[in-house]
């Protein structure tokens, strides 16, 4: 029994050498496995290994990220040199499109993908921030609050009033834009280092697939799956927020000088006696220093033998730079990839679980900036918990609160739950063996619970009467989204000669409910409770698409998809959306066959018609009543009765569609060492669905949803990614993309202009504009007049109508918030095992209406009511008094062109870790690193271009570790 | 094991054509238990009295979830409420109240206060709007309460002649809001119950038209709405209706060029004769309980309702009120609301009203406070200069706060039967008949004797004395702005006021400015409608 195993195992040693098959390089590092055994071990600097105690059964495997995987039975051989061959990755790369895949080759449509390993580095907390800056013409705004969503446009989107986000698709699911009550965003709960790929289809030939929602671009997310190999994953990551920038206050010492100067001056309602003897710096009472942490690892391998499955776990906690303010968020992703019958059904199960729990801190950045530097945070003789605030024994004085104390005292939390997955069988006929059917089954359901508590001892509580203790406020909320999804279609795919054939055709149902809860301030006994259930919004498609593919140079692809809403009338509610797209290899033709010069030319050429229909109203066809709430009720006699109220109907609402025309020409110099593809595109809709005025007296509003108008939005994208060096110890890529933009208003119904865009500075006060010939949101402002000096005369603005009255009327357009030109730029470098890598990003041409100043920065702000306010120092520049008299001046509409750098990582890999074939990285690296730009307020990154204080993007000093085993 | 895969196959694309008949899911209807088809809302007999309470809802409330919800759009919710808005054109127009924070509204307010108004102002906008919703209200609720549809229904017996009284109110508010219309902008979309629903664009009634309507209108329900103070509070009855009636005659040569001051008399005299007394108290009208105590039983004709816990609205008292209370006073206590910091003072002139001599300082219904405050206002945005007044509070007659320390109880006098009798005094010094001197001298005097103040005799009622008493006895209660223009001292350098036409002495306004520029949304959005002369 001992000989046994020496008999029937020979054991043996083997070595070799592996190297490249370009340049005939050695290659170190490469992974050298026993396959189905976690033996083995890696090659050294010379490309050289050896491996012991080798049966003459075993599978060697053989590889190195960027390099074909290569499988060799051991046999007799005692040396085994292999040369691996690069991957064409870019160029065969799967990309993941609408009901089905293609590969980067044979795309026909404007797909972009960026992968695991291209992902951006840093300080990662939701998805989005993965692919920022990556992808020319996907532009992504972070929120600086802990979790916040980012606003994500492709191509500056292509609706006026209905959404202008893209389509998310996780895992064929697509996710509802909706956020659940007490989330911050709809891909907060998904942790990030579950991500496999983005695909971002931009051209309506590739999004048309998706019919009615794909005006906007389609965002398809897929999570990472489960291999046959074990795999072990985890990653280590912590941070330290920091406060990268503050608005320029006077400070203690320069607000008494400043109070001292204007009494002097003159001014009124401000006194000496008002000023405190504190020096309160408020911007850095308000935020906090904290440490981050993200951690995750997950478990890949075949479970029961063959059965490939994935499960990770990860965990970050993410304090916001406001006090108090917390994200945490918990995630547990389980994939499973079973097949069946000799393989003839696939089954592709994903289900993803995680809970958020969220503290939210009021917006108190407003209170910051005005509240009298020369006063303390606390008052140990104060009634309201400790805290300094205005008040005459106990009863508020008409002046700014703490903003500290609104903080301390409120505690606002929140929890989460979300589980989302799908799970797909994709079936091969036995009979007819190219045909597929696929079902896919999804489902999406977040429940938010949260209460939000303010102290009795805080002056902003609930008091029934003035002269009677404050009270607090309580008040808790529940709140449930629901999504599911049915598709199922067959794909036969067939190759004959110089032809290959691929029909896809099928139908899908997705349906979206929602219900929020809300108990009301349950310290005021007039207050109730309410139940708000959403209308379920409803869609149905179907769709079919044809691939040809003549000789694999000429690509045609043929779509359709017929989508049913049930936000329109029976007679509006179904859309036709075809699409076509053209593509030709030209570097497959003979006089490019053999060139390595120019290794990929394809031209691409697409058009395609998309629809939109996500817009709040959600049956505006139908004739309805609200009912009136508890506080919404009139009186007749001693009798409250409740009002009801027809609500505004418009039968004729339909679909919003764009027709896009794209162009793109995608190359590759070098053996694909440089690649690349510049595109043009045109994207023109009609029949905008916008909130637009109605004809008085007709409807039960002055305004709704009707399809009015014309759209354009036109521009340029190049992208260019190059390895400009590739040596066995060096090596450089790097990324860079372009996006020249233009939109236009073409049409509004009527004529009519639309004034939107809110601002801060008095109620109900705008300072954007809808008007046909310019582009959307562009500014509406009173045109500054300036004294020989070249200083702003306060209050005189250009007669731009002529008519002699100084008045509205005046207004003119100037400028707009949306950029001209947006530019990514990714660096990586290794050399050796050391790895350093940068993000760029730039936005040129986007202007901000800066209200921080605007409302802010005038000399009469001084007088916060009973108390003295502070400003901001620009103040000293425009020396403005009358906030009322400058507020709609083009002079607060700045330049906002920047520069960003957002993440500056380097690291160090060890190899051969404890065992062969593990390593680690470790990581160091800033988030957040610079801003270049000429904005003169906090960020010039502000989604809207409205700046009325944001919440802070922080500045984060990362280190963590990546270990593989 | 062949016949096995067939079925599968079968499965398959029976699946498939399972889930295309489920296109019916397409057709949503409301969840929600506020919301209903508006035939499932009706459904109930007393959807008919909640309907008639939104016609009347339409004047205070602003939407249908709360004070910051609005049905309307391209104004701030809270500052769309019906009586606000027309409390800004007709008062803060005008020489008596300021408001100090002028940017509201994007600076509309300013342009109000300051007449430099344009048509993008979004108070014009929001007036506007708001008086056409009452418009569309009513034409929902007569047609849903047509006595076809009741049939239908079967509500014809159970509601019996309560129907009868609701359709007639209902149309009178929308002769009120048509009457609003044609005061301030002269035109009118006109749309009816006959017209259909969507983005009918309705025809232009100028003032002729829109006069002959009012009129005939009101007329026409007379017989349908209940008689003087019979109806429930806050309802309109017979009087409501003589009232208006009494107004558009009174204001006819401005309106038509012709003067009705006969039958203004005749429809006062109804009012007069209907039973109505004055309060024994002027303040009893501006209270928070002035829906129940002798006012409001015996002087108020027409209110709208405030409450601060069923009807909740940023409406006209809610301002009046928190903006009453000073920068450096300290009366919130007194006033009943916490106020904000000083938002509304009054204007020298309206003052001098007071305190010129032609009353005595202790005139009851002098309600200013001038301590520790200058006349003059220079800077608008100086909240400590300017006197301020305290005529309207959220406080009871005997002394209780109201409900709640921001929505305020106290209800906005619409109408009330001292106006009614100097509206009977002027159109007798205007030459109508049907009136005496003497009667309308002792009419005023009712008044001077309830505010304790000078009496009057037949030598001193003349048209001078008659806009003057008007504004010490119904300052900012929203005829301001009409009664100048009556009165020929509203546009024009005859009567100047501080920021009149935007400089703080005062300057003359050009003729046009008698009606307000139609508001530019209102007016694209409707084709058939013109720009007013001027704008």
């Amino acid at each position: 029994m001992l000989l046994l195993p020496l008999v029937m195992f020979a054991q043996q040693t083997v070595k070799g050498k592996v190297t490249e098959a370009a340049g005939g390089t050695a290659l170190p590092g490469v992974g050298v496995i026993i396959k189905g055994t976690t033996i083995g071990a890696a090659t050294d600097f010379d490309g050289n290994y050896i491996l012991e105690k080798v049966k003459p059964t075993d599978v060697l495997v053989f590889s190195y990220v960027g390099f074909n995987t290569q499988s060799v039975t051991v046999g007799n051989n005692t040396t085994i040199n292999i040369i691996l061959t690069e991957s064409a990755e870019s160029l065969d790369e799967v990309v993941i499109i609408g009901y089905g895949t293609t590969t980067v080759k044979d795309a026909t449509g404007s797909v972009a993908a960026v992968t695991a390993k291209d992902f951006n580095k840093g300080n990662i907390v939701t998805p989005a921030s993965l692919i920022q800056g990556r992808v020319a013409g996907v532009d992504i705004v972070s929120d600086g609050a802990p979790g916040g969503g980012s606003t994500i446009r492709i191509r500056g989107g292509s609706s006026l009033g209905a959404s202008n986000d893209p389509l998310i698709v996780i895992d064929g699911l697509p996710i509802s834009n909706s956020t659940v009550g007490g989330s911050t965003s709809v891909l907060s709960s998904i942790n990030p280092n579950d991500i496999e790929s983005f695909s971002i289809l931009k051209d309506a030939s590739a999004t048309a697939i998706y019919g009615s929602r794909a005006s906007n671009g389609v965002i398809i997310i897929t999570t990472k799956k489960g291999k046959q190999d074990f795999q072990v994953d985890v990653n280590i990551k912590t941070g330290y927020q920091t406060l990268a920038d503050k608005i320029d206050l006077f400070s203690a010492a320069e607000f008494r000088d400043l109070i001292a100067r204007r009494i002097e001056e003159g001014q009124t309602g401000i006194s000496l006696a008002q000023l405190g003897n504190a020096n309160t710096d408020w911007q850095d009472e308000i935020y906090q220093e904290s440490f981050t942490s993200d951690n995750s690892i997950s478990l890949s391998g075949a479970v029961l033998e063959n059965l490939p499955a994935r499960l990770s776990i990860g965990n970050t906690q993410q304090p916001g730079l406001r006090k108090t303010s917390k994200f945490e968020r918990t995630s547990i992703a389980l994939n499973l990839n079973p097949k069946f019958f000799k393989d003839a059904l696939k089954v592709n199960f994903n289900v993803n679980a995680s809970a958020e729990k969220n503290r939210f801190a009021d917006g108190v950045e407003g209170t910051a900036l005005l509240f009298d530097p020369t006063q303390p945070v606390y008052d140990p003789t104060s009634p309201f918990g400790g805290f300094f605030e205005y008040h005459t024994n106990g009863e508020p004085n008409n002046a700014p609160r703490n903003p500290v104390a609104s903080l301390m005292q409120r505690k606002n939390t929140s929890v989460v739950e979300r589980l989302f997955g799908n799970v797909e069988f994709d079936y091969k006929l036995f009979f007819l063996p190219e045909l597929r059917a696929v079902v896919n089954l999804g489902y999406d359901r977040s429940q938010g619970d949260g209460s939000n508590t303010l102290s009795d001892q805080s002056i902003n509580g609930y008091r029934p009467k003035i002269n009677t203790p404050f009270l607090g406020s309580y008040s808790e909320y529940t709140s449930e989204r629901k999504n599911s999804l049915l598709d199922s279609y067959l794909a036969y795919n067939k190759k004959f000669e110089n032809v290959n054939i691929e029909v896809t055709g099928g139908y899908s149902y997705q349906k979206f409910e929602g219900e929020d809860f809300n108990t009301g301030n349950t310290i005021d006994p007039d207050a109730e409770s309410d139940v708000n259930t959403h209308p379920d919004v409803v869609l149905i498609g179907f769709f079919g698409r044809t691939n040809l593919s003549f000789m694999d140079k000429y690509l045609l692809t043929l779509s359709y998809r017929r989508d049913g809403t049930s936000r329109f009338s029976e007679a509006n509610r179904w859309g036709n959306f075809p699409a076509a797209a053209l593509a030709w290899k030209i570097n497959e033709e003979e006089f490019l066959k053999d060139s390595n010069t120019l290794s990929t030319l394809k031209l691409r050429l697409g058009w395609g018609i998309t629809g939109q229909q996500d817009i709040p109203a959600s049956y505006a066809y139908l004739g309805r009543h609200l009912t009136g709430d508890a506080v919404s009720q009139y009186i007749f006699g001693e009798t409250a009765i409740v009002v009801g109220i027809p609500q505004s109907r418009f039968e004729a609402i339909k679909w919003e569609e764009t027709t896009t025309y794209n162009a793109g020409l995608d190359f590759g110099f070098a053996n694909d060492r440089i690649t690349g593809s510049a595109e043009v595109y045109l994207k023109e809709s009609k029949d905008l669905l916008a909130n637009v005025a109605v004809a008085d007296g007709s409807n039960f509003s002055n305004a709704g949803w009707q399809n009015i108008g014309k759209f354009t939005s036109k521009g340029v994208e190049f992208s260019l990614g190059a390895d400009i060096v590739k040596t066995a110890d060096v090596n450089w890529n790097m990324n860079y993309n372009i996006n020249v933009n233009e939109t236009e208003i073409d049409e509004l119904a009527l004529g009519q202009d639309l004034e939107v865009g809110g601002i801060a500075g008095g109620t109900g006060s705008r300072i954007q504009v809808h008007r046909e010939g310019f582009a959307p949101y562009s500014y509406f402002v009173f045109k500054q007049l300036y004294d020989t000096a070249g200083n702003p005369i306060e209050g005189a603005y250009a007669d731009i109508n002529q008519d002699g009255i100084s008045n509205l009327s005046d207004r003119y357009i100037y400028k707009k918030p949306n950029a001209d030109i947006t530019m990514g730029f990714q660096s990586a470098i290794d050399y050796r095992n050391f790895d350093l890598s940068f993000n760029l990003r730039a936005s040129i041409g986007n202007y901000m209406y800066n209200n921080v100043n605007s409302d802010r920065a005038q000399y009469n702000d001084l007088q916060a009511t009973t108390a003295l306010g502070n400003a901001p120092t620009s103040v000293l520049e425009s020396n403005f008094v009358e906030t009322s008299n400058v507020l709609i001046s083009d002079y607060f509409i700045e330049n906002a062109s920047f520069l960003k750098m957002d993440n500056l990582t380097f690291g160090y890999t060890f190899n051969k870790f404890q065992k062969d074939l593990s390593s680690i990285h470790v990581f160091g690296g800033v988030q957040n690193v610079f801003t270049i730009t000429n904005y003169s307020g906090l960020d010039p990154e502000i989604y809207g271009g409205i700046d009325n204080t944001i919440y802070p993007r922080a500045r984060t000093f990362l280190m963590g570790a990546n270990i593989k085993f | 094991m062949k016949t096995k895969n067939i079925y599968k196959f079968y499965f398959f694309f029976g699946l498939l054509f399972i889930l295309s008949a489920c296109t019916d899911d397409l057709n949503v209807t409301p969840k929600d238990d506020d919301e209903f088809l508006s035939e499932a809302f009706y459904a109930k007999p007393t959807a008919y009295k909640q309907a008639l309470a939104g016609i009347y809802g339409n004047l205070s409330l602003t939407g249908t979830t709360g004070s910051g919800s609005s049905n309307l759009q391209g104004i701030d919710a809270g500052t769309s409420q019906y009586v606000r808005t027309l409390w800004y054109l007709q008062d803060l127009a005008a020489d008596e109240p300021i408001w100090s924070y002028e940017n509201d509204e994007g600076g509309a307010v300013r342009e109000i206060q300051r007449n430099t108004w344009g048509p993008s102002n979004t108070i014009l906008l929001g007036f506007f709007s708001r008086a056409m919703f009452s418009v569309a209200l009513t034409n929902d609720f007569l047609r849903q309460s047509s006595p076809e549809a009741l049939e239908a229904r079967g509500h014809t017996d159970v509601l019996g002649n309560d129907i009868k009284a609701y359709r007639a109110e209902a149309r009178l508010l929308r002769a009120l809001a048509y009457y609003n219309l044609m005061d301030l902008f002269g035109k009118a979309a006109f749309v009816t119950e006959n017209d259909p629903v969507g983005t009918f664009q309705g025809p232009q009634y100028d003032r002729a038209q829109l006069f002959q309507f009012i009129e005939s209108e009101l007329i026409a329900i007379e017989g349908d709405l209940v008689a003087p103070r019979q109806n429930e509070y806050a309802r309109a009855d017979k009087a409501v209706a003589w009232t208006i009636l009494a107004k558009i005659y009174l204001n006819a040569k401005v309106y038509i060029g012709v003067d009705k001051n006969t039958e203004c008399i005749t429809y006062s005299k109804k009012v007069i004769q209907s039973g109505y007394q004055l309060a024994s108290n002027y303040s009893l009208n501006f209270l928070a309980d002035n829906d129940s105590n002798e006012a409001g039983r015996n002087e108020i004709i027409f209110a709208t309702v405030s409450d601060g816990v069923v009807t909740q609205n940023y409406g006209a008292t809610t301002v009046i009120i928190n903006g009453e209370v000073g920068s450096k006073e300290g009366n919130a206590a007194a006033l009943g609301a916490q106020g904000w910091g000083g938002a509304l003072r009054v204007r020298k002139q309206f003052a001098n009203k007071f305190l010129g001599g032609a009353v005595p300082l202790t005139d009851k219904r002098n309600t200013l406070i001038t301590s520790g405050r200058t006349a003059d206002i220079v800077d608008v945005g100086d909240r400590d200069s300017g006197f301020i007044i305290t005529k309207f509070k959220n406080v009871t007659s005997t002394g209780v706060p109201g409900s709640d320390p921001t929505f305020v109880d106290t209800d906005f006098p619409m109408f009330r039967l001292a106006d009614v009798y100097l509206m009977f005094a002027e159109a007798v010094v205007r030459g109508g008949t049907g009136g005496t001197t003497g009667e309308a001298v002792a009419y005023v005097n009712l008044l001077r004797t309830r505010a304790s103040s000078t009496l009057i005799t037949s030598s001193n009622l003349n048209l001078d004395f008659l806009i003057d008493e008007r504004s010490r006895e119904l300052y900012w209660e929203g005829h301001r702005r009409q009664d100048l223009i009556r009165f020929g001292k509203f546009t024009g350098s005859t009567y100047n006021w501080a920021f009149k036409g935007g400089s703080p002495g005062g300057i003359a306004l050009p003729g046009h400015f008698n009606v307000y520029p139609m508001p530019a949304n209102n007016l694209a959005a409707n084709p058939n409608l013109t720009q007013n002369p001027g704008y």
